[in-house]
């Protein structure tokens, strides 16, 4: 979460000659990070990111009392300036108030009556509140932002006129109970927030997180109750959340605010009435805090500072630091103890947390600069590694013209294949369009497509996973090789030949290729048994595959087996045939090759009409062959052709 | 003579080198028509063979001369040919794709760290909460855990390890790794990442590499050392990089790192005089790293008091994108998949 505050503001707190940029530069080398520093008019506004760790950082004494640590180890001279709150004028006590508290995730409420005077705030506050981003309204509202961002507890402010009872009873709401916001919205409660009613039954405030509308300041206020309220932070990120109610207040508060500032948030906040409204405290002041803050302590190793920062500090030094940062420290002769101050209850709790304060302020860019010099023992490998693969098979698909897509896996229930009842559904899905985790990646290939219709040729692959449901366990998840081709001159042998090509650079024989039964359209792909994926013919200018990746990779090697290079020239001859149309060319080829051990190679080279051509290669290694031999082994492919398939010679 | 007048008009006609090579083997081969001639002088009376003879080689003479001269010609065509071509005609190119600049750079991200020893690893994408919160130290009710930021699977929870979700981020596969329990560790995970979240700058499915470096005496010194390295081997040599405080759940301490802008150097100017917008005071973010908490470390069963390590976890669409000098203004445009944006890496 970011803030922004005025250097002036600042420097109401911090006592240092140091420049905007300086104070911005080391305090996000040390401490939390100042992104920008923008000039305004004589003074510098700083864009501060506040780590969800360190809310008490979210206002401008936190941060003086942080700069006022991390700046003096940069060699810059700065001091805090705590505020002085001094004690209230004596009430007048007219004007009682019962607070009723029945809720355990209440830490602390303090509360003020105070008689006042509604007007505009004078320019330091708003100007202030406007650099900050906050919308000045008038005095009494301005005045509880602007102790918000000084002290960093939020505050609230009651018209105390419109508590008919002059009770706040805070409790737990019920399911559908409804709200009106003081911005003039209706919610329907979930029930279990915390709320405060007005003794009874009627809700007159969403604690931490937003005023009602019934109980808020109006421009008639003459009365009011100055409300500081600290809670449980998981209840207001709950009914934040739930009700989509992001004010500052429920950020500042969801992130857990120190109980400990209450009180002085109060004495602020009564102090700031007094001198911009008029304020007259009617009332002594109310402090229910059930379970004051008992300091905890740290202890940590001079071994471990010196370990994990990686160099040799001294205790002495890491002392300094953690004192500058408000600990109480303890020295022995190998470790020291910290005593944890109030607003860093909720982040420093094992030695590790102590060791990044000292680090931090210390200085990361003070630290060297080395490479590790653990070395794992495993071996480099091609291989057996499927990220060789992958990146191989990429390389050669986008060099034979495909381009590569990335796809969601979550898909519509539209874009699902197969039965819904077996899909991994989302439980919290993002919209209609990804509600399933994929089972192939086809759908979303064709998505691609779509959205690309005005490109007439289209060649475009994706490796990616798919996944499974599993019974109990984890889902499988599967990594798939998809391509799509649109082309006006595609045809199922141009896919065919991709993938035998791959094949081929992959190290892979023999994948085979059927027709699925029942869908002519669809050519199954496999290596020996196992199924590897199919070819599927969506159209005449529509071809898709898919292939098992892993099932691809298993088989891929790098292994070449070297063959003698051959020394006598090979005989080449081509054989028409007139066959049958149920024959595949599958078959024939193999019939061919097992007619004699010297034919290197067939291939189907036309096919016209009721003819196919063959191309016959036949080489004998160790001799030349003679137009005798051919021509036996020629009369035998003939009489095996037609012994088997009933085909003839044209 | 009609022999001479056949050949020369033959010689004239001939288109190709193929087509002379043709009429000087029909001439002048060992059976060709003026070789027989010749033979056949043997056979005329003795007074006429010197004559015949005489006449037979000039014969041959002007054969071979117009041979030459032809060929001598075609040689010339072909250069005069080759002179006229009209080299400002497209190329007729070779068939080329393109892979997505997200594998692009997942390339480089690994090469860069395979160099210094780390190696890539691959682990699940649906995930228990146990290896993608739980044991990376995440409170029961932390903001990251709850419905509004990850994605949960539809499925009833394990026992043991909780609701099945998909990763938010690639710091699970820092518990799956140690949890083979073999040390040193030096680990490198690039994977798909999911978050509730869909905006300019952000998309439901984007990437991250991780780094995991666990063994005996690691500290902050080596995250810087992996750091720099990996900031001037992907941005280049003249970009420096920092760590600064942060907070993460499963690291302590925690940093965001940083590099400096490659827009205005570092110097929050552009050489116009202008502020630099892409920047924050010079620097770009790339990301969170850590040392790896000592409830992490416990979880898996190590002794945190014996092994430290520190692990980084940054996105590869925000280094892609740092690198493009942030020309790509919608990361959504990563996975529009539009062929025209695509053709373009």
């Amino acid at each position: 979460m970011n803030i922004k505050i005025l250097d002036s503001w600042l420097k109401d707190y911090l006592d240092t000659k140091a420049s905007a940029k300086d104070i911005a530069k080391h305090m996000s080398l040390t401490s939390i990070s100042i992104e920008r520093v923008e000039p305004y008019k004589n003074d510098f506004v700083y864009d501060i990111e506040v780590t969800t760790n360190r809310p008490e950082l979210m206002s401008v004494i936190g941060l003086a009392r942080e700069a006022s640590a991390v700046l003096p180890q940069a060699g810059i001279a700065a001091t805090f300036r705590p505020p002085t709150s001094r004690p209230p004028s004596n009430p007048t006590e007219n004007a009682p108030l019962k607070i009723i508290n029945d809720v355990k995730s209440i830490y602390r409420i303090c509360a003020a009556v105070m008689e006042v005077s509604v007007k505009k705030s004078p320019s330091e506050i708003t100007e202030r509140l406007e650099t900050t981003d906050i919308r000045s309204l008038n005095n009494l509202i301005d005045i509880t932002n602007y102790i918000m961002r000084t002290t960093g507890h939020p505050a609230h402010v009651f018209d105390y006129d419109r508590l008919v009872n002059h009770t706040i009873r805070i409790r737990e709401s019920k399911a559908d109970e409804t709200i009106t916001t003081l911005d003039g919205k209706t919610y329907t409660l979930l029930g279990g927030d915390i709320v405060a009613d007005d003794g009874e039954g009627t809700i007159i405030d969403l604690l931490g997180i937003m005023g009602l509308k019934n109980s808020v300041v109006t421009d008639k206020t003459q009365r009011i109750v100055l409300f500081i309220d600290n809670l449980d932070k998981h209840k207001i990120r709950k009914t934040s959340m739930g009700l989509g109610i992001r004010t500052e207040a429920a950020q500042m508060n969801e992130k857990g605010i120190d109980p400990e500032l209450a009180m002085d948030a109060l004495l602020y906040g009564v102090s700031l009435y007094e001198k911009y409204a008029d304020g007259k405290l009617l009332a002594p002041l109310i402090n229910i805090y059930p379970k004051p803050y008992v300091p905890k302590t740290v202890k940590v190793s001079i071994e471990k500072i010196q370990r994990i920062m990686g160099i040799p500090i001294s205790l002495k030094e890491s002392k300094t630091i953690l004192e500058k940062l408000g600990f109480k420290v303890q020295t022995a002769e190998t470790h020291l103890e910290a005593v944890i101050p109030s607003f860093r209850a909720d982040d420093i709790a094992i030695p590790e947390d102590l060791v990044e304060e000292i680090a931090r302020v210390y200085g990361y860019h003070n630290l060297p600069s080395v490479l590790p010099p653990v070395t794992t023992n495993s071996i480099t490998t091609f291989g057996s590694n499927p990220h060789y693969w992958e990146t191989r098979i990429k390389q050669a698909l986008k060099y034979w013209g495909y381009t590569e897509c990335y796809t969601y896996p979550m898909v519509s229930e539209a874009m699902y294949e197969g039965p819904l009842e077996t899909a991994i559904r989302l439980a919290n899905p993002l919209g209609e369009e990804f509600v399933f985790m994929r089972k192939t990646l086809i759908p979303s290939l064709l998505k691609v497509m779509q959205e690309n219709k005005n490109v007439e040729t289209i060649r475009i692959f994706e490796i990616a996973n798919v996944y499974e449901k599993n019974g109990q366990e984890l889902p499988k998840e599967m990594r798939m090789f998809a391509g799509l081709i649109k082309d006006k001159k595609i045809n199922f042998f141009i896919v065919k030949g991709l993938l035998e090509q791959l094949a081929s650079d992959l190290g892979i024989k023999h994948l085979t290729y059927s027709s699925v039964v029942n869908a002519q359209l669809e050519t199954e792909v496999k290596i020996g048994k196992e199924l590897l994926g199919s070819i599927e013919i969506l159209d005449n200018d529509l071809i898709n595959f898919e292939l098992n990746f892993e099932l691809l990779i298993k088989h891929a090697t790098l292994h070449r087996a070297y063959k003698p290079l051959k020394k006598y020239p090979p005989i080449i001859e081509d054989i028409t045939i007139v066959v049958d149309d149920s024959i595949t060319t599958g078959q024939i080829i193999t019939a061919i090759k097992s007619a004699d051990l010297l034919i290197q190679e067939v291939t189907l080279l036309d096919k016209y009409n009721d003819a196919r051509t063959f191309h016959i290669l036949y080489q004998n290694p160790k001799q030349n062959l003679t137009t005798i031999e051919v021509a036996s082994i020629h009369k035998k492919i003939v009489e095996l052709l037609h012994k088997d398939f009933k085909a003839r010679i044209k | 003579m009609n022999i001479k007048n056949n050949a020369v008009s033959l010689i004239l006609d001939a288109k190709t080198k193929e087509d002379l090579d043709e009429i000087k083997l029909q001439f002048l081969g060992k059976s060709g028509t003026l070789t027989t001639t010749l033979k056949e002088i043997a056979r005329l009376p003795l007074d006429q063979r010197p004559i015949i003879g005489i006449l037979a080689n000039e014969v041959k003479g002007i054969i071979e001369d117009a041979i030459e001269t032809s060929l001598a010609n075609f040689q010339v065509k072909k250069i005069e040919k080759i002179k006229k071509l009209d080299v400002t005609e497209q190329g007729i190119r070779p068939t080329l794709g393109h892979l997505h600049p997200v594998t692009q750079a997942i390339e480089e991200i690994t090469n860069i760290f395979e160099k210094i020893g780390f190696s890539r690893e691959r682990y699940p994408e649906i995930e228990w909460d146990w290896y993608a919160f739980e044991a990376l130290n995440f409170p029961a009710n932390h903001p990251a855990r709850d419905d509004w930021e990850t994605f949960f699977v539809d499925q009833a929870p394990d026992p043991k390890k909780g609701p099945a979700l998909l990763t938010p981020h690639t710091s699970s596969g820092q518990i799956r790794e140690m949890e083979k329990g073999i040390l040193p560790i030096k680990m490198l995970n690039i994977a798909k990442t999911y978050r509730r979240q869909s905006d300019v700058s952000h998309v439901p499915m984007f990437h991250q590499f991780e780094t995991l470096v666990v063994g005996e005496n690691i500290s902050i010194s080596h995250l810087k050392g992996v750091l720099d390295y990996f900031v001037k081997s992907y941005f280049g040599e003249d970009r420096v990089s920092r760590i600064r405080p942060y907070h993460f759940q499963f690291t302590e301490p925690s940093f965001e790192t940083d590099v400096s802008c490659g827009v205005c150097n570092g110097t929050t100017r552009l050489a116009n005089g202008e502020v630099c917008r892409l920047c924050k005071e010079g620097w770009l973010e790339i990301g969170g790293a850590g040392m790896v908490h000592p409830n992490v470390l416990r979880s898996v069963g190590l002794d945190p008091e014996k092994y430290s390590g520190f692990a980084s976890g940054w996105g590869v669409e925000r280094v892609l994108t740092m690198k493009e000098g942030a020309a790509i203004d919608d990361i959504r445009l990563l996975y529009a998949n539009k062929l025209e944006f695509l053709e373009q890496f």
